[in-house]
């Protein structure tokens, strides 16, 4: 049950871990994300104009089919009437019944042809106009079909008199209604094509507006990205040359208060203002001590270009956690006495040994204690700490070693940015704290580099709590490990 | 060798048999009234004609022309083939009983006189004749039998169908010579 918890946990924690990574990506990458936001824009607006193409020719199409074929199948219907009309009355001409049987066969093949094309019109008509139209249209033509059957009739029998007065009276007028028929038809055709035509070009119009707003807006969409871009790197580069200008300055300033103090010990010997042998050792140890503080600064300034260009390598092996508070105290124990400060030690028993370079994590939690006594304030207590970390960790097991001040304290809305190379906040520049901007940065960057991290809990007035996350060793005692190596 | 060749000479005989007469491999009824019928001449009226059957004397009387209107009352139009062509002779022989002269003369005597009212019409071909009789309602032609379709109305002659072996009007095959 245990076990299933613990994994339970581990997955959860791997997954916000995953999460405030991706977070961290994403906020890094806006310009690539803004670029791919511009490029799904481009082939939506893509996407878009295709299909307003393909409307646009569906459109036309059917247009076509609908009034032009119409209308070419009216003109087909016209030429047929006539012919139909045209060789009964050419069997008038001729006394031949040969010819006339011939004529008479023309004729009722061209009928054929317009019955059948009448037929198609009324299968196809929709509108009630087309439909009433077309029933008309056949009445009409079956009307002169009977008339003109009667005079194919007389003609043939050889009674032309009856056939070209029969013709006259019936078979004109008759012909005459279906030719006004069809020109009906025809008009109609004109008609509904010219509508069509007036809703193509609407269409037309309306394809035209629509891709030039979608256009404008994807230019300006590009605009306002390409904007938004190169302001973030513009406002990225300022403030990056304001954080170098900033730590030139403070460099100058650290480096110029242990130069003067050294220049002005070294002149006082050299014109002999000191001699006696007391204050001869006092000026030296002085000299000495702002000698060393001149070098651990430029080793400190050295360390974290290495570290931040990805030089650095680390030698990572099983340490216990109690010998590298013991030589951080060591090391930091004649500057917290002489800023009065008193530090409180707890190691947790029985704690694991963790896995990093000695050197490293001894630089990282230096650089913990010594914020923790520069800004360190009004209360000059320092509580470090290490502990078993919970077991809701990617990798198993961790320890954590925390540094306590209560100091000044750091604002919320200044956590993230204490860890940026060169960032030193507004409260302290004004406090006249000196420093240069690296000692956070480059305590994460080992600490990460060790596989672990740092986390901070800190309220303003009341003090600031660093912990250092280091993963346990996976070989418990083993003080012969293997070492592995670690590139950054 | 004479032996081999006489029974070829039987094979070859008894081959051209078959080949000639394949309606009796077939095994059809009657090939003599097959003959019979591809041979007989069809009376043909116009669709709407009322009329359906029609007495030998009859057939004289319209195809001299002595008859004009039909009982429906249309007038009667006479379609004849030209001169020579075997159907026109047979209805002559069989129906007129005259030869082409005197057939001649008759119309042209009858119109004069005014005995006649109808004047025949001369088409060349069956196909002509045919439709003809489909386009004027009052038409009456003749035609061989396998000319028929559906356009045109076969009469039975004296109740006899052009199927049937009493049907009085044949064409024979001497008249095409």
């Amino acid at each position: 049950m245990s076990e299933a918890s613990h994994n339970a946990k581990a997955s959860r924690s791997a997954f916000q871990r995953l999460l405030q990574a991706a977070s961290s990506q994403i906020a890094r990458h806006s310009s690539s994300l803004l670029l791919f936001m511009v490029f799904c824009v481009v082939i939506a607006v893509g996407v878009f104009m295709i299909g307003d193409l393909h409307t646009a020719t569906d459109q036309a199409q059917r247009m076509y089919a609908g009034s032009v074929q119409g209308l070419r199948q009216i003109g087909e219907l016209q030429y047929e009437a006539q012919e139909t009309r045209r060789s009964t009355l050419y069997a008038l001409t001729t006394n031949d019944s040969n010819l006339q049987v011939e004529y008479a066969d023309q004729s009722r093949k061209a009928d054929g042809l317009v019955t059948e094309g009448i037929a198609q019109y009324l299968a196809g008509a929709h509108i009630p106009r087309e439909l009433e139209l077309g029933k008309r249209l056949q009445r009409d033509w079956a009307a002169y079909l009977k008339v003109r059957d009667e005079v194919l009739a007389s003609i043939l029998e050889g009674s032309t008199k009856e056939a070209v007065d029969m013709d006259l009276t019936g078979g004109v007028p008759s012909f005459d209604r279906v030719r006004q028929d069809l020109e009906e038809v025809k008009r109609l055709y004109d008609e509904q094509a010219s509508e069509q035509l007036k809703v193509v070009g609407l269409s037309s119009r309306r394809s035209v507006l629509r891709l030039v707003g979608v256009l404008c807006f994807t230019l300006l969409f590009a605009i306002a990205s390409v904007w938004v871009i190169q302001r973030s790197k513009m406002l990225s580069a300022l403030k990056l040359a304001k954080m170098q200008m900033d730590f030139v300055a403070s460099v100058s300033h650290e480096l110029r208060t242990p130069l003067a103090v050294i220049c002005a010990s070294a002149q006082n010997i050299a014109d002999g203002v000191v001699d006696e042998k007391e204050k001869l050792a006092k000026y030296g140890s002085v000299i000495g001590h702002h000698s060393r503080q001149l070098t651990e600064l430029v080793n400190q300034i050295l360390l974290f270009a290495s570290t931040h260009e990805g030089r650095h390598r680390y030698a990572l092996r099983p340490l216990q956690t109690s010998a590298i508070i013991e030589s951080v105290l060591t090391n930091t124990r004649e500057l917290a006495e002489e800023a009065g400060f008193t530090v409180e030690k707890s190691i947790e028993s029985n704690l694991p040994p963790v896995m990093g370079d000695f050197s490293a994590i001894c630089q990282c939690l230096q650089n913990l204690v010594l914020n923790a006594v520069k800004y360190g304030g009004s209360h000059p207590s320092i509580a470090i700490r290490a502990f078993r970390g919970g077991e809701d960790v990617p990798y198993g097991e961790e320890v954590r070693i925390s540094v306590e001040d209560h100091g000044i304290g750091i604002d919320a809305s200044e956590l993230q940015q204490i860890f940026e190379p060169f960032y030193r906040s507004p409260v302290v520049k004004a406090a006249q704290i000196h420093g240069t901007g690296l000692g956070l940065p480059l305590a994460k960057s080992i600490a990460e580099a060790m596989g672990g991290r740092i986390s901070v809990v800190s309220k303003v007035g009341v003090g600031s709590r660093f912990t250092l996350h280091l993963p346990a060793s996976q070989v418990v005692g083993a003080e012969n490990a293997v070492e592995r190596v670690a590139q950054l | 060798m004479r032996r081999l060749l006489a029974l070829l000479t039987m094979v070859g005989a008894a081959m051209l048999l078959l080949e000639v007469s394949p309606g009796t491999a077939k095994g059809d009824p009657s090939p003599a009234a097959q003959a019979s019928a591809d041979q007989n001449l069809a009376i043909i009226v116009n669709q709407t004609n009322t009329i359906d059957d029609i007495t030998l004397k009859e057939l004289r009387t319209v195809f001299l022309g002595e008859r004009s209107h039909w009982p429906n009352g249309r007038r009667i139009t006479l379609v004849m083939m030209d001169p020579g062509v075997p159907e026109r002779k047979a209805i002559l022989r069989d129906i007129c009983r005259m030869n082409e002269t005197e057939f001649s003369r008759h119309f042209l005597q009858g119109l004069f006189t005014g005995e006649v009212f109808v004047s025949p019409k001369t088409l060349s071909s069956p196909t002509g004749v045919r439709k003809f009789v489909f386009n004027v309602p009052g038409a009456i032609g003749y035609v061989r039998a396998s000319d028929v379709d559906g356009t045109v109305k076969v009469i039975r002659i004296n109740g006899h169908g052009v199927d049937d072996p009493e049907y009085p009007l044949r064409f024979e095959a001497r008249d095409s010579k």
